[in-house]
């Protein structure tokens, strides 16, 4: 592709063009509108004191984001390398031992410090802020492998929150023209795993569906009516509470076995990955008796 | 991937899973979640990829539809135009934006249908009374109209007293089969949009 000429291409001149592959997060207002989200969902659901409590910890995920330098420092030869070798451009372990990323942590736990929790939150906090460099060096390791210990949730969720932030300004300055299909049911700028899949109405990308990944938020384009996790279309079903609002559906696959749910966007403008999937508990409560477990990951609501 | 990732975050051996909203001190909302649900079933729904059977541009579609087909009461709720289909984007035109009523219509031809000379009424009959009266028309009229050669003495091979409709809706190769055998027999009233 020539830099010197508009990309122009003739054969869609008064047709559709095809989606975007993908969509870069907002870092400036993402995390604000998580948080109007939650208190919205708050408003009417069982689980409203866990949707409070998120919606503070997004308000301070904001606070940390507007208080940090516009631009990160991003590895420009790491980003070419990755290019080269069809990786995700934003090299986790590489971001991980970026001084930036303690100071992100760091001003996330004294920010989620000011919110009214519960004792065992306040206390697993305490214990996030008091660990030395080694313990805070593990967790690092272990939210950037997904690999979240099971004595330790709520710890590794507030570490978890502070690396949304790191690793969403820094994909927010990627160019989606540059980033490709890494593998399925992964996050083409940092490798994450999807927290759910959005059928969206944008302009330009009606009625497609995006991964939303759970570490940088990027999203990115996979076909519908086919497992997100195994890529497979032979069997997927679709699982949703009778009587709802038709806005939140499990897509199960028959070949891996997993589901990941498929929000509405287009019936419900207002629909945020993070927020609507917490919030939609009951539906993951529902499959439980099934023979599908949870394929997606979020560090807010692990072992659903 | 996702199962290996996913392994260790329930507790082994015991079989409950410990949850975030959990371990966060918010277990007595998530009982709360857990007694709302429980009179809540979950309603099993479909979306099935298919192409528009109007014309022979063969847009995706996809088509929602719910109930359990083994137990034979599925249904389709509901068509759109498929997104991720590279000859449409999502886009139908307006008959195919009715294509649920098409489906659902009392009068869709869902099997071969007879109104017999004289009949004011279409009969249900079997596909093979079907084929075999077809046969027996066309080679009826085939050996009564069939022209091998014009005025000028000249080979044509024309059989223009029958005519013959194929559907759009099908394979290259459908449609290749469809035209050899309606070209074979020498009919020129013949069209099912493989010239598009």
């Amino acid at each position: 592709m020539s830099d010197t000429f508009p990309a122009a291409d003739p054969s869609m001149v008064g047709g559709v063009s095809p989606a975007p592959f993908a969509y870069l997060p907002k870092p400036l207002s993402m995390f604000a509108r998580r948080a109007a989200r939650f208190d919205a969902l708050a408003a009417n659901n069982e689980l409203a004191p866990y949707l409070a409590f998120l919606a503070s910890l997004a308000r301070a995920q904001q606070t940390v984001q507007d208080a940090l330098p516009p631009q990160a420092d991003l590895d420009r030869a790491g980003l070419e390398r990755a290019r080269e070798f069809g990786m995700p451009p934003l090299d986790r372990d590489a971001i991980r031992t970026d001084p930036t990323t303690l100071q992100v942590l760091r001003a996330l736990l004294d920010e989620a410090a000011k919110i009214e929790m519960p004792a065992p939150a306040a206390t697993a906090l305490a214990r996030v802020r008091d660990a030395d460099g080694t313990v805070t060096d593990q967790m690092l390791r272990d939210v950037l492998a997904d690999a979240i210990p099971a004595d330790a949730l709520a710890e590794h969720a507030f570490v978890a929150a502070a690396m949304q932030v790191q690793f969403a300004r820094m994909a927010a300055q990627l160019d989606t023209k540059l980033l490709g299909a890494v593998h399925p049911g992964t996050c083409p700028a940092c490798g994450g795993a999807p927290v759910a899949s959005m059928v969206v109405g944008w302009i330009g990308a009606e009625s497609t569906r995006y991964c939303v990944c759970s570490l940088c938020a990027t999203m990115w384009n996979h076909v519908r009516v086919k497992c997100v996790l195994c890529d497979s279309n032979a069997a997927v079903t679709y699982r949703e509470i009778e009587g709802g609002a038709g806005t939140i559906k499990a897509e199960c696959c028959g070949t891996c076995h997993g589901y990941v749910k498929v929000l509405e966007e287009r019936k419900d403008t207002a629909m945020e990955a993070f927020a609507d999937d917490v919030a939609s508990l009951g539906l993951d409560i529902l499959l439980r008796d099934t023979e599908f477990r949870r394929g997606s990951f979020n560090p807010f609501l692990l072992g659903a | 991937m996702q199962i290996s990732r996913r392994g260790f975050i329930k507790v082994a051996g015991v079989g409950v899973a410990v949850t975030t909203v959990g371990a966060f001190g918010f277990g007595e909302a998530e009982a709360a979640v857990v007694a709302h649900v429980r009179p809540f079933k979950l309603a099993n729904t479909m979306e099935t990829r298919n192409t528009c059977p109007y014309c022979s541009v063969a847009c995706g579609i996809i088509m929602y539809s719910k109930g359990d087909l083994k137990k034979g009461d599925a249904t389709i709720t509901h068509i759109e135009g498929d997104a991720d289909h590279p000859t449409n984007r999502g886009t139908l035109c307006p008959k195919g934006a009715a294509l649920k009523d098409f489906i659902h219509s009392e009068t869709r031809l869902k099997y071969p249908m007879v109104r017999k000379p004289g009949s004011n009424k279409f009969e249900r009959v079997s596909w093979d009374t079907a084929l075999d009266r077809i046969a027996r028309l066309m080679k009826d009229d085939r050996d009564k109209n069939f022209v091998a050669k014009n005025a000028d003495g000249v080979t044509v091979n024309r059989w223009t007293s029958t005519g013959m409709l194929a559907a759009s809706a099908t394979t290259n190769e459908t449609a290749w089969l469809t035209y050899k055998v309606a070209r074979s027999l020498g009919l020129l009233g013949f069209d099912n949009q493989a010239r598009v």
